[in-house]
């Protein structure tokens, strides 16, 4: 009797042994030393400024996490490939971190379409996927299992934002309203409208091709309308047209540039051709402060000492390097909360329970339900040349429904 | 809607579409003369537009060289370089039993090249504004407000568009273009050189596209897609009757201010389909285009 419940005994033993056996098989990316982590976004290509400090940046701090110790007793490891935010390059990317390099999570993606378009295989591969700067709307709404990110700024809290400033700052009743005809600017105009209403604002939208070359039509009408505030969501050039237009049609309300066409102010101006444009214009800036600031002044100081050939080019550190910071903190938080025994499903549960403040204007929350981290902004008057901070932060109300 | 505000769109929508409609009626004028001798619809029209823009832009901003060399040194590069694809290309895709499809993929071929050396040369990254040589400022025409660079593209188009017609018109070397256009076969007989002709189109048609690059670059934003403007000049000719030369200067006309009204009147979001529209409206109502003349049926 004692030899069989011994026998029994070494059994479950063995049984117990292969389970575990079997458990850490099934998490590649994670060896006892070791957690390998895919980091993919446009390190090349036309695209490049809208990610490569961003990958810089959150390079530099999993290099830091690894110099302070790792996260219980593992070091990470990156694994790096190149988007350059186009779908086929990104989901070729994610492919091959997937199922060649075998990563425990992928963190990446700087662009909003290529994005969206590795939505369905990362659903399926069950692996954790935090993004870096894209708004991703689309891969974020409705909410999938292991997918997170809205770090900088989701399209629909844009345009809840910007109709919140427009309130709060301007009391505005009548908000006028361009964004584009596409997916991404129908996803900041679903939330944008709500929100006006919300405060009994009236709400006029123009939707725009992207390529939109002669802007008289939607300039005209918002001046016809007299509306008290005008807003842009468009991308940089139909903005920059835009804002030489309302100038030429001495349109002399406030006009609010949501972060979707600041990538270069300088650019901006030089491509406006008038400093009097500028006279009442506001832009939206998604971090917790003037870009360059003190109180931003250790990202730029850990970049300069991380990269100090690239940080002495011109155009460096690119204006998005702060966004790549969010991305690795949630990576390094989910990580340290999910403990020594992580599983992936360890990191989506512990990724769920975040909220901390970060380098962003408002806070980096996630629920169970809310996948897009990040709601809020600040925002500057801009005058071609100086900008004055307006006191406040600016929070979008939207939140996903199910239907 | 009130009556102010209706008349208000209705001047603002004229004078705006007027303006652009001159672009558009350049480029139509541009692609016309090409299909009229070579019977190749370039589909590298917006591309070489698009290279013009900014190879002026390299001369001005990149090497500082001062505007009045700037231009016609780009006038002149475009010139070339269109009379040469001509030549080197196009002629030898005729000769190996080029068909109309083959010529039609060569520009194809050419406007691919042309992006991707503006994208090789790291300046396509963004969109980048082009010095205008006007000052700022604008001028009311009834309620319509115009700045002085819309004033200037207007005018200066209508210029360029009198030097062509007289060129066309009046000189030896239009009388010969007009000729290939009417009847190669016969302008061959009669000692015009079918090679010679058909490259001084293309540089000609170069010439007209570099103005109206010059002309427009300082009011919209550089960028390697701003080609696409070549489309509208495509909907122009079309509705203009695609061989008329009047008829490319009317479509374009047409076009501009429709875009605007439309914008104005009914949706923004219905710009960018307003020129196909107009051009389906155009073919249903009278397939020729405009201008086209009526369809005659030769009896054998």
């Amino acid at each position: 009797m004692r030899k069989m419940s011994k026998m029994l005994g070494l059994l479950a033993g063995s049984a117990l042994l292969g389970l575990s056996g079997v458990a850490m098989a099934a998490e590649p990316g994670l060896t006892d030393t070791t957690i390998k982590i895919g980091l993919f976004g446009p390190m090349s290509g036309p695209a490049q400024a809208y990610g490569q400090d961003v990958m810089n940046a959150a390079k530099m701090y999993y290099a830091k996490v690894n110099a302070d110790g790792g996260i219980n007793g593992r070091k990470i490891e990156i694994v790096e490939e190149d988007d350059r935010c186009s779908p086929n390059d990104l989901v070729a990317a994610v492919k091959k971190l997937v199922e060649q390099d075998q990563v425990f999570i992928l963190n990446g993606g700087s662009c909003s379409a290529p994005v969206v378009a590795a939505k369905d295989y990362v659903v399926r591969s069950e692996v954790p996927w935090v993004m870096l700067n894209a708004s991703g709307d689309g891969a974020l709404y409705p909410p999938q299992p292991n997918i997170f990110g809205a770090m900088s700024i989701s399209q629909r809290a844009v345009g809840g934002s910007t109709v919140e400033f427009a309130v709060k700052q301007f009391g505005a009743k009548k908000i006028g309203y361009i964004n584009h005809d596409d997916a991404y600017g129908a996803w900041n105009l679903e939330a944008a409208g709500p929100q006006a209403k919300e405060h009994g604002a009236t709400f006029l939208s123009e939707s725009v091709d992207p390529k939109i070359t002669d802007v008289t039509a939607p300039v005209l009408k918002m001046k016809a309308a007299n509306v008290d505030v005008l807003i842009l969501t468009t991308y940089a050039a139909p903005a920059q047209l835009i804002l030489k237009k309302a100038a030429e049609l001495h349109f002399n309300k406030p006009i609010i540039v949501a972060v979707n066409a600041i990538a270069n102010l300088k650019q901006m101006v030089d491509n406006v051709g008038t400093k009097d444009a500028f006279k009442n214009v506001y832009i939206q800036e998604l971090l917790m402060a003037k870009p360059g600031s003190e109180k931003l002044a250790w990202v730029y100081d850990m970049y300069k000492k991380a990269y100090p050939e690239l940080s002495a080019q011109p155009g460096h550190p690119q204006v998005y390097m702060p966004y790549g910071i969010p991305p690795a903190e949630v990576v390094v938080k989910a990580l340290q909360a999910a403990g020594r025994d992580v599983t992936r499903a360890k990191f989506i549960d512990a990724v769920e329970h975040l909220n901390f403040n970060s380098v962003m204007a408002g806070p980096i929350a996630f629920t169970h339900t809310e996948h897009a981290a990040q709601k809020s902004s600040i925002y500057f008057k801009f005058d071609g040349d100086d900008l004055t901070e307006v006191p406040g932060v600016f929070a979008s109300h939207w939140t996903y429904k199910a239907n | 809607m009130d009556w102010d505000i209706i008349w208000l769109f209705v001047q603002q929508g004229v004078a705006s579409g007027l303006v652009s409609g001159a672009v558009y009626a350049l480029l139509a004028l541009a692609i016309v003369i090409v299909y009229r001798t070579t019977d190749v619809a370039n589909f590298a029209q917006g591309e070489i537009y698009m290279a013009a823009s900014y190879l002026a832009f390299f001369l001005i901003v990149v090497f500082a060289a001062p505007s009045f060399v700037a231009i016609p040194v780009t006038i002149l590069i475009v010139c070339g370089v269109s009379a040469a694809f001509q030549r080197l290309v196009l002629t030898r895709v005729a000769a190996a039993r080029g068909v109309s499809v083959n010529l039609v993929i060569a520009t194809l071929g050419l406007s691919y090249l042309l992006k991707g050396m503006v994208r090789f040369s790291g300046f396509g990254d963004a969109p980048r504004s082009f010095p205008s040589v006007v000052p700022d400022g604008t001028v009311m025409i009834g309620d319509a407000s115009l700045s002085y660079l819309d004033v200037v593209i207007f005018a200066a188009s209508l210029v360029v568009m009198a030097v062509f017609f007289w060129v066309f018109t009046y000189t030896k070397l239009g009388r010969a273009m007009r000729a290939v256009g009417m009847n190669r076969r016969a302008a061959a007989l009669v000692g015009i050189s079918l090679s010679r002709v058909q490259m001084q189109v293309w540089a000609f048609s170069g010439g007209i596209s570099a103005i109206a690059a010059l002309l427009i670059a300082p009011k919209l934003l550089l960028t390697v897609e701003m080609g696409h403007i070549a489309t509208l000049a495509f909907a122009a000719a079309i509705v203009g009757g695609f061989t008329s030369l009047p008829g490319a200067v009317v479509g374009g006309f047409i076009i501009g201010i429709a875009e605007n009204m439309v914008g104005l009147f009914a949706s923004s979001r219905a710009i960018i389909v307003t020129p196909f529209v107009v051009i389906m409206l155009v073919l249903t109502l009278k397939p020729q285009g405009l201008f086209g003349g009526a369809i005659r049926v030769r009896k054998v």
